[in-house]
């Protein structure tokens, strides 16, 4: 049984990069498309990890994080938050929000399999 | 895979410049609006992010410092002012370029740098990106050493999981592991979230705190790291690798989702599926040739009178209609999608000119087949153009006239049964009849003698080589281009009329076809020869009364319900050999206002019609709009409704021009 | 297609047919396919050059006469009669037009050597429809410049007011 990734990002492309890159490595890969798609998967199927982008429509990466964490079946689950050279106060408001850890953009696709790695072994 | 991602980011890009085009003329009418200013912010941030993760590098650059600009106006430090938005305008059309990696030789893209930081104050818009200081690696000891560590707060419920933990730390060597309770609660007050265990163990020497961090990197942990051999004060201690206290995570409150703009996304709650528009075209022509071997097998069907055959032949005849509807929706696109460009070209020209206008979309949601649309563009922008070019008087001359100051141009969008009417209106000085007339008579267009009505001395300016600008201007070119739109309609089976009234303004309507694939045809039959008329054109069928079955003179009317119709023979009209049959129908088409009969030997039935365009061989029989296969194979053409229309009216005009002379 | 460019390969794969009286060679790499005649929808006011349309599996082709083109008699037509499906240039664009021959004979490979520019004197044929001209067994066999024939048609003026 493979493991299951949800990758939560409005940017079609970095999406599908997320998802063909973990897919190639062997996961089970779910999108969404912001924050409020991401929270409906999230809480309708267990996820071994979840990748969020912060900056959303509708909800972003930090609302969502705290709205899962607010559900039993959303506690526990590790969270990655996508964040860029610029939002280097983002990393302490995601920690505070529920995230497990984050990825400075850009990324490169071998440092997002070392850091999926990293949360889901 | 990078190429795939190339083009999946190129399409995003084209949405995102989309949005942001449409954020930013909007931002200029409404410059407060914060949802405005969050979907601009986002769309560039997004440009930027994305545009870093696939190596448009350039492109991300150039980017950030808008970024920056729009982040400032988001947190209120800085107003969205026009200057701003004109460069951030002229900014985004440079996107693309960056995109197609284009050089830049004019330096068109430092200028508008520059200009942003004259905006700015002279002050360098983006702080540097931020220059990590690595840390050298500090290596403890130089023995082994002892590691101790245990996961605080709420690390558990954040979804840290000690064993991957573990397992990293086996990777950098760890031996001898061995939990530590030491802090273990009596079970009745065991919080399950909380992680009580600690763990021990050896590490090899040469491991560095740097790497420890690495590992402990998303982790909220306690540990410490200590030569291994005398057991005395840690020599390196982190309390909690990751920088925050004991972690609110699980009990913080949900704060309300509405922070961010609810800027409507098509693809919300990823319902939506992308789908290249190649994959679209080809499920179309499967389902043409279903339909055409649909045709085939009712035919077949019918011919056998095997009651199980025709049963399943309906069957397929249902499936195949819903199948064909259902794909021809996909291809639907709504009009929105052009309107953006247009937004811009207004502001532009009107800028350019001095003229202000305002430019009003009504029925932006209206949806046409996606060929349609695309084809639509230029002839739009052509009549847009014209209309600000020419139609638009100047402020002083407007007030001189005791209009408001400021033009109104209206784009509308209806359908209207199977045919979308898009209008573009303004309330300009109107066009001059006399002078459009007077410059066809002297590019020898028309006879001096020629009679002609209004709509048809306006249809003047489309044809080649017409221009009713005085005085030729960069803008709307040298006549160049009308030409250009009437062609551009005819090849989407549609029309365009332009109505004008002198100081009031002109209206060009463009009649489009909802769909170029699939059409419900009328089939008839003349002479042997079987032919398609769109249904959407038809209105109705009468029969030829017996004292009109033979051609008299040039001209010939049918009173339909007390009105004169005049009416083509296609037999004629297609050089038939042979006499037709005692009882003849006239088809009633109608295209714009004007309706003609069209005189057919047989009606045979209506069918669905799979367009099939004609090849260039073709391309001067003006009668025939395309093609389309029968059920028994052979090839059917399509008629030109708004062709034999036009022919028919000015026979008709003539002939009533006879009619008055006898009279 | 000019004769230099004909000539660029030491030999040419052609398919020979007859127009009329007239034997005529097409280089294989056109062909698509030959086919026994198919119906033929009429084109009111397209001209005799391309008169009508044909469906070739599903798609409409032009269906159009070489022989009008090159001004060769017409002698009527038998049951050796076949349409050729061609994949051709027209005015710029890839474009798959069938043709009619009197008769199709066989596919033979010609030295490029072989192959004369349309003598200046012979009136018979519009030198700028024809690539060039080759001795067969039976009398000249000629080469159409299918693309120049083509582009001509689609770019003739409006005919008729149709």
């Amino acid at each position: 049984m493979s493991k299951s990734v949800l990758t939560v990002d409005d940017s079609p492309s970095i999406r599908r990069m997320i998802a063909m890159t973990l897919q190639e490595a062997g996961y089970a890969v779910t999108e969404a498309v912001d924050g409020q798609d991401g929270l409906t998967k999230a809480l309708a199927q267990p996820f071994d990890a979840i990748i969020t982008d912060q900056n959303m429509p509708n909800m972003d990466g930090l609302s969502f994080i705290r709205a899962l964490r607010q559900h039993p079946q959303g506690k526990g689950v590790p969270v990655v938050v996508l964040s860029t050279e610029s939002e280097e106060g983002l990393k302490q408001q995601a920690r505070e929000a529920g995230a497990l850890g984050w990825m400075v953009k850009p990324f490169t696709q071998d440092k997002l399999l070392a850091v999926i790695k990293k949360v889901v072994g | 895979m990078m190429d795939d991602m190339g083009a999946i980011f190129r399409e995003e890009v084209r949405d995102l410049l989309e949005s942001l085009e449409r954020g930013l003329l909007d931002l200029k009418a409404r410059p407060g609006d914060m949802g405005l200013i969050n979907q601009v912010f986002r769309d560039l941030h997004t440009v930027k992010g994305s545009g870093a993760m696939f190596g448009f590098t350039e492109l991300a650059a150039f980017i950030h410092e808008f970024e920056t600009v729009f982040d400032r106006i988001r947190s209120g430090d800085l107003a969205a002012g026009p200057d701003i938005l004109r460069l951030a305008l002229a900014a985004k059309d440079e996107i693309p370029g960056l995109v197609e990696g284009l050089p830049d030789p004019e330096g068109q893209r430092a200028a508008i740098l520059q200009g942003l930081r004259a905006i700015m104050g002279g002050e360098a818009v983006a702080e540097g990106q931020g220059a990590g200081a690595d840390e050298a690696p500090v290596a403890v000891g130089e023995g082994p050493s002892r590691l101790w560590f245990r996961l605080t707060g709420a690390a558990l419920a954040m979804g840290a999981r000690p064993e991957i933990v573990l397992d990293e730390l086996r990777g950098l060597g760890a031996t001898q592991v061995v939990a530590d309770l030491s802090d273990l609660p009596p079970l009745d007050r065991l919080d399950v979230e909380a992680c009580a265990v600690g763990w021990a163990m050896e590490m090899p020497a040469g491991v560095t705190t740097a790497q420890l961090e690495e590992v402990f990197l998303f982790v909220d942990a306690e540990w410490r790291l200590e030569p291994a051999v005398q057991a005395a004060a840690p020599v390196a201690v982190s309390a909690v690798a990751a920088a925050t206290g004991p972690a609110t995570g699980a009990a913080a409150p949900a704060a309300p989702a509405g922070a961010a703009a609810p800027a409507a996304r098509a693809d919300q709650n990823g319902t939506t599926l992308r789908v290249p528009a190649e994959r679209l075209d080809a499920l179309m022509d499967s389902v043409g040739e279903l339909v055409i071997v649909e045709a085939r097998l009712t035919e077949l069907a019918r011919q056998s009178r095997d009651p199980a055959l025709m049963a399943t032949a309906e069957q397929i005849t249902r499936l195949a209609g819903g199948l064909r509807d259902a794909t021809m929706t996909m291809r639907m696109v709504p009009m929105r999608s052009l309107v953006g460009r247009f937004r811009r070209l207004v502001m532009d020209l009107s800028d350019k000119l001095g003229k202000p206008v305002n430019f009003s979309v009504i029925g932006e949601e209206t949806e046409l087949d996606k060929t349609v649309i695309e084809k639509l563009a230029d002839p739009l922008v052509h009549i847009l153009r014209n209309s600000i070019d020419h139609g638009m008087e100047t402020p002083e001359e407007r007030a001189a006239t005791e209009k408001p100051r400021e033009g109104l141009i209206e784009l509308s969008a209806v359908h209207a049964g199977a045919e979308v009417l898009i209008r573009l209106s303004d309330d300009g000085r109107g066009i001059d009849a006399a002078k459009v007339r007077a410059k066809a008579v002297a590019k020898g267009l028309i006879a001096a003698d020629a009679v002609l009505s209004d709509a048809q001395t306006f249809a003047l300016i489309f044809e080649p080589g017409f221009s009713t600008s005085e005085q030729v201007t960069e803008l709307s070119g040298r006549g160049v281009g009308m030409d250009v739109v009437r062609r551009t309609i005819d090849s989407l089976r549609g029309s365009i009329e332009i109505d004008s009234k002198p100081g009031r303004g002109t209206t060009v309507t463009l009649r489009l076809p909802l769909t170029l694939a699939i059409i419900e045809g009328l089939l008839i039959e003349v002479a042997g020869e079987r032919y398609t008329l769109p249904m959407a054109s038809v209105q109705e069928i009468v029969e030829l009364p017996p004292e009109k079955a033979v051609a008299e003179g040039a001209a010939e009317f049918l009173d339909i319900r007390g009105r004169f119709v005049p009416f083509l023979r296609l037999r004629r009209l297609f050089d038939c050999a042979g006499e037709p049959g005692a009882a003849q129908n006239v088809v009633i088409v109608q295209s714009g206002e004007v309706r003609v009969g069209i005189v057919v030997d047989r009606i045979v039935g209506t069918n669905q019609t799979v367009i099939k365009q004609m090849s260039k061989l073709h391309a001067d029989v003006r009668a025939v709009s395309g093609a389309t296969i029968l059920g028994d194979g052979s090839v059917a053409l399509i008629l030109d409704v708004a062709h034999l229309v036009g022919m028919g009216r000015a026979s008709g005009e003539a002939g009533a021009q006879m009619r008055e002379m006898a009279a | 297609m000019s004769m230099s460019k004909l000539k660029s390969e030491q030999t040419l794969t052609v398919v020979t047919l007859t127009l009329g009286r007239q034997t005529l060679a097409i280089p294989t790499r056109f062909l698509r396919e030959i086919l026994d005649p198919l119906p033929v929808t009429r084109v009111p006011g397209a001209g005799s050059q391309v008169p009508g349309v044909v469906n070739v599996r599903g798609s409409v082709v032009p269906l159009a006469d070489l022989g009008q083109a090159l001004a060769i008699p017409d002698v009527g037509q038998d049951d050796r009669r076949r349409f050729l499906v061609l994949d051709v240039e027209v005015a710029g664009e890839a474009a798959t037009v069938a043709v009619a021959a009197d008769a199709v004979h066989e596919v033979t490979t010609i030295d490029t050597q072989t192959i004369e520019p349309v003598p200046a004197a012979a009136i018979a044929w519009p030198p700028e429809f024809l690539s060039g001209l080759y001795r067969g067994t039976e009398g000249f066999v000629l080469l159409p410049d299918l693309g120049q024939i083509f582009s001509n048609l689609a770019n003739r003026p409006q005919a008729v007011p149709l």
